[in-house]
């Protein structure tokens, strides 16, 4: 009876505290400008001497997360060495250290602990959310800067003082695929809104989907639900096309969500079909072929960015890898580049040598949260006071429509806003 | 103090590792291949993550400081934790143990599903996200020993003793033979129940502490995947002796780390520093392979006490 009466307490409290969180989150949003940053300034030819600087970069190299890790490795490299070409920390050398975290929180927490005894100055990472969770409050009790590439989820910079992100929470990317939507088209009234019910990311991002269409002031006819093992949609559809919806929104993974596309052009849907995030890859291609075409989804990174920053890194990236920059590369870079950028002021305003690793680690912190980069990503500054500090404030989003070509098996992004 | 800053974490996990394992070695003990301990330690984790960033608040609110939240609550967390899971341990023992061999197994991989999939779709539980921010006892990871180390020597004492006592003779006699265990006058299911319900609360106990020791709960914890690193546990550590869940537990926990601290060492050649720490899950995985064949009792087993007891004997007379 006791367990009973304190669990239903619990419940009730942590959902008055979760709301809570949510309030905090989006009050920070609010807050959208910062100041024009000034673009890097590469001193080509310096030659490097002094002892390296460190930067820790734990994501994941193993496990199944290794997907996105990959691509976040890769970014960081490019950044190490382009950053050193340009002079390093004014003539220091930087030395990126990396460990793997794997897929768990324990990986995580080990990782992030032997990069710290290491003597990093700040670290990039971890991959995942659930693992920022974890490990990042060691990070904070230890007073080391960390700088999140892809944490998406709410409640991340609260964590503490030390804990940054440059990955815009979905709940400030994924509206805007909505308003590009209704940029398309004006008339849009009546919206079907899919999720997979199964998957952890796409059921935290159908919330803020549904958010977004009640705050607009479009009707939220229907939410459907469906497995990321399902094949046949064939029920869903029929119960939302009864609605006549002008607009469906579609929060799944690439197998699943592809084949709901396809089979909703089947049964005849014409209007406008948003994707979120697990929809964002070439993947899906092969699976809708040709009726994927026009699919809209938000993205945080464009490649088509016209900064010279950006245009340099998507060079690099393209010469090695033979394929446009994913959002994972890019942001790894942003991270790397917000520390390089920020030691770069401190030494000029107080001198690296001066301080000791705790001093610095410090500092390299305070001076981070109050500068703004001009990064691949765009302009980008953080929030830097109060509970929400190390929130980003990213200059700009993307919105890509999906353009399928002529054989109905390849198609591109095609960047409309 | 370096050292244990670094690696205290990892010392600590070994030590819950081990008694996850020994959580599935005590349903083994009467033949019962059950892999329900992760679904045990995810319940467990959940009771105590829900309860400190819930109940337990501050005086006045706000957040506990790190290294603040009073080790007394723990304590309450990891008792309630205790009883949640035997009395659900009861409730699902008896009628997933008319199950046998195989087929339990799969019964207990269903419970772990059913729990991940409830974690990932209650509000309760903070769905996919989990339930982070959980209170700190302690500032230093290493110091959480203290709560380890004792349930560790207390629960593995007490397998000792129960291997030794009525209740144990019995549950080796049902894993031997279940038919002439009954007909001696044992009873089945009560001593099956009663062996999968002390697992369960060992699950549970170990579980609660590891919330606290992780920061964060979530969903991931108690999967189809840990059931697996589980059995690994005894089945290269060996499946007759408590010792053996035990030494598997601490030996594959700290594998990996040791990998990555080996190819730390200044002075290795590059190539091999860098597959030490690309390759260290390849390496982990073969050894997982190769063990069984060489050792397919597991490390310790049985024989090992017995070939030195008789030795000593000869020696004395």
């Amino acid at each position: 009876m006791q367990i009973k009466r304190l669990l239903s307490l619990a419940a009730l409290l942590g959902l008055a505290s979760l709301s809570i969180v949510a309030v905090v989150a989006q009050e920070a949003t609010e807050t959208p400008t910062i100041e024009p940053p000034t673009p890097f300034d590469c001193k080509e030819g310096v030659e490097l001497k002094g002892e390296p600087i460190k930067i820790g970069i734990a994501v994941a190299q193993t496990s199944n997360v290794a997907l996105l890790g990959q691509e976040q490795v890769i970014g960081a490299q490019i950044a190490g060495e382009f950053f050193n070409n340009c002079g390093g920390i004014n003539g220091r050398p930087i030395q990126l250290v990396f460990q793997d975290t794997a897929g768990d929180e324990a990986g995580a927490i080990n990782a992030f602990q032997t990069v710290i005894a290491d003597g990093v100055v700040g670290i990039v990472g971890p991959t995942l959310s659930q693992q920022a969770f974890a490990s990042d409050p060691i990070a904070n009790d230890a007073g080391v800067p960390v700088m999140a590439p892809s944490n998406t989820a709410r409640g991340i910079p609260q964590i503490g003082r030390y804990i940054s992100r440059i990955s815009a929470p979905v709940a400030i990317v994924a509206p805007n695929a909505v308003a590009a939507a209704l940029d398309l088209n004006p008339d849009i009234k009546n919206v079907a809104v899919f999720y997979a019910q199964n998957d952890a990311f796409a059921s935290s991002e159908t919330v803020t989907f549904q958010e977004t269409v009640n705050k607009l002031g479009l009707n939220l006819a229907t939410v459907q639900t469906f497995q990321t093992t399902d094949t046949d949609f064939s029920a869903q559809i029929s119960n939302a096309l009864a609605l006549d919806p002008q607009l469906v929104i579609i929060s799944g993974l690439a197998a699943d969500g592809g084949n709901l596309v396809k089979q909703l052009r089947e049964f005849g849907y014409e209007g406008l079909i948003v994707g979120g995030n697990g929809l964002n890859t070439a993947n899906i291609f092969p699976v809708c072929q040709a009726l994927c075409d026009g699919i809209i989804i938000a993205q945080a990174y464009s490649y088509a960015n016209e900064s010279p920053i950006n245009q340099t890194f998507r060079e690099i990236y393209k010469e090695a890898q033979g394929k446009e920059p994913p959002q994972f590369s890019a942001q790894a870079f942003a991270a790397v580049q917000v520390f390089v950028e920020a030691l770069i002021a401190l030494d000029n305003e107080v001198g690296l040598d001066t301080l000791e690793l705790a001093e610095l680690r410090t500092r390299l912190n305070d001076t981070l949260l109050n500068m703004t980069y001009d990064t691949p990503l765009g302009p980008v500054g953080f929030v830097s006071e109060g509970e929400a500090d190390g929130e980003i404030i990213q200059g700009q989003f993307y919105v890509a429509q999906i353009q399928m070509n002529e054989d109905g098996q390849t198609g591109s992004f095609v960047f409309i806003r | 103090m370096d050292f244990f800053s670094t690696y205290g974490f990892l010392i600590v996990s070994m030590l819950f590792q081990a008694m996850l394992g020994l959580s599935l070695y005590i349903p083994l003990m009467t033949g019962q291949l059950s892999l329900a301990s992760p679904g045990f330690y995810a319940l467990g984790g959940y009771i105590a993550a829900i309860l400190s960033t819930t109940v337990f608040l501050p005086e006045g609110g706000g957040k506990w400081e790190s290294g603040t939240f009073p080790i007394i609550y723990v304590l309450i967390e990891t008792v309630l934790a205790g009883l949640a899971s035997a009395l659900l341990a009861l409730l699902i023992g008896f009628p997933s143990l008319r199950l046998r061999g195989i087929y339990l197994a799969l019964a207990t991989i269903a419970f772990v599903e059913i729990v991940r999939v409830l974690s990932l779709n209650l509000e309760i539980t903070g769905k996919a996200i989990g339930i982070f921010g959980v209170p700190q006892p302690f500032i230093n990871k290493f110091d959480y020993v203290v709560l380890a180390l004792p349930l560790l020597i207390a629960s593995a004492w007490f397998v000792y003793r129960l291997e030794r006592s009525r209740v144990g003779r019995a549950f080796t006699a049902l894993r031997e033979d279940e038919l002439a265990a009954a007909a001696m006058g044992v009873n089945p299911t009560t001593n099956k129940v009663l062996a999968f319900v002390l697992g369960a609360v060992l699950a549970g106990m170990v579980g609660a502490i590891s919330a606290h020791f992780l920061n964060t709960w979530n969903a991931r914890q108690g999967t189809f995947d840990v059931s697996i690193l589980v059995l690994a546990y005894v089945i290269i550590g060996g499946s007759r002796t408590f010792l053996g869940p035990i030494l598997g537990g601490l030996l594959l926990t700290a594998l990996p780390e040791v990998l990555r601290a080996i190819a730390g060492i200044q002075g290795l050649p590059l190539f091999l520093s860098q597959f030490l720490l690309d390759g260290r899950l390849i390496i982990y995985g073969l050894l997982i392979v190769v063990a069984p064949l060489f050792y397919p009792q597991g490390l310790i087993t049985p024989d090992l006490f017995k070939r030195r007891a008789v030795k000593t004997k000869e020696a004395g007379a």
